[in-house]
């Protein structure tokens, strides 16, 4: 039986994602496939599994054959940026695609050059509003709509930094 | 092109790595060498080695070799200036622990004094 789940995670807040994933496993739902904010879960009691969400917009063939290599199967990806892996349970080893300290700020830093690209082409594109504005209601409408984007940018940009800064303390 | 004491010191993981590709490896090759040179110390997990391969191989430490048939898979090996990152890693690390000897050891017998007591 399939149940679908709608839940919104900031990309600050994959480990979040990681440990609500595994919990739900260990009831038995097991992630088999994310669409748009929406989580399909299998329903089979007899298994448990561990999951991870890794940031990797580049990923290429070699990157899934070494996670395949390592025993982590392949689950879903979000978009082609975060892919979702997992590993059974019972099985031996390391249950964490990242194993120090270094590596999880490493994916952090990425996430954060990559969201601030993406920051600033949205500033970009919303320039004529700006340029031209005139107090006209429509332009009040685009605004309302813009700035709510702005915000929520602005938003993740500083927790993925407190991210980024928690693990440089602890590294 | 950076000279290769600027890339001293080493994160654990990528000391290991490189002194992994002292042969032709490919990625799942270096996590199970490195677990066994490391007695199991070191479990590497795949994203930690993604990342770091990417990043060593920007850096010119070490380089996709020939492709080996049969396998799909990328194989790595050290470049020159990789052979000379770990040897002079090496190097440090054994200075480290060479210099600190004869006070370790009496710093132990102190404590084993104390036990005693």
């Amino acid at each position: 039986m399939t149940i679908k789940k709608f839940k919104i995670f900031l990309a600050s807040n994959i480990e979040k994602e990681e440990k609500w994933l595994t919990e739900m496993s260990n009831k038995g739902l097991h992630l088999t496939k994310y669409r748009l904010m929406t989580y399909y879960f299998e329903e089979d009691p007899n298994n448990s599994y561990v999951y991870q969400t890794d940031f990797r917009p580049e990923a290429d063939e070699d990157y899934f054959q070494l996670y395949r290599d390592a025993g982590w199967e392949y689950v879903d990806d979000a978009v082609n940026l975060f892919h979702y892996f997992r590993k059974d349970n019972r099985e031996q080893g390391v249950k964490k695609i990242y194993s120090d300290k270094e590596s999880v700020k490493e994916s952090y830093s990425r996430m954060m050059r990559f969201y601030i690209t993406l920051f600033l082409l949205v500033l970009l594109t919303q320039v004529g509003l700006f340029a031209t504005w005139r107090g006209l209601w429509v332009q009040y409408l685009s605004l309302g709509i813009v700035l709510p984007v702005v915000i929520l940018y602005v938003f993740l940009l500083f927790s993925l930094r407190r991210r980024v800064k928690f693990y440089n303390k602890k590294g | 092109m950076k000279r290769a004491e600027e890339f001293l010191p080493l994160s654990q993981a990528t000391y290991y790595i490189l002194l992994s590709l002292r042969e032709v490896r490919h990625g799942y090759g270096i996590i199970k060498d490195v677990e066994e040179i490391s007695h199991g110390e070191v479990s590497m997990g795949p994203g930690t080695l993604y990342g770091a391969l990417g990043k060593l191989e920007k850096q010119s430490i070490i380089t996709k070799s020939k492709e080996i048939k049969g396998d799909r898979r990328k194989f790595y090996e050290l470049t020159f200036l990789g052979k000379e990152v770990l040897l002079l890693e090496f190097k440090r690390l054994n200075s480290l622990v060479d210099n600190a000897k004869e006070y370790i050891e009496q710093l132990e017998g102190e404590n084993n004094d104390n036990k005693e007591v």
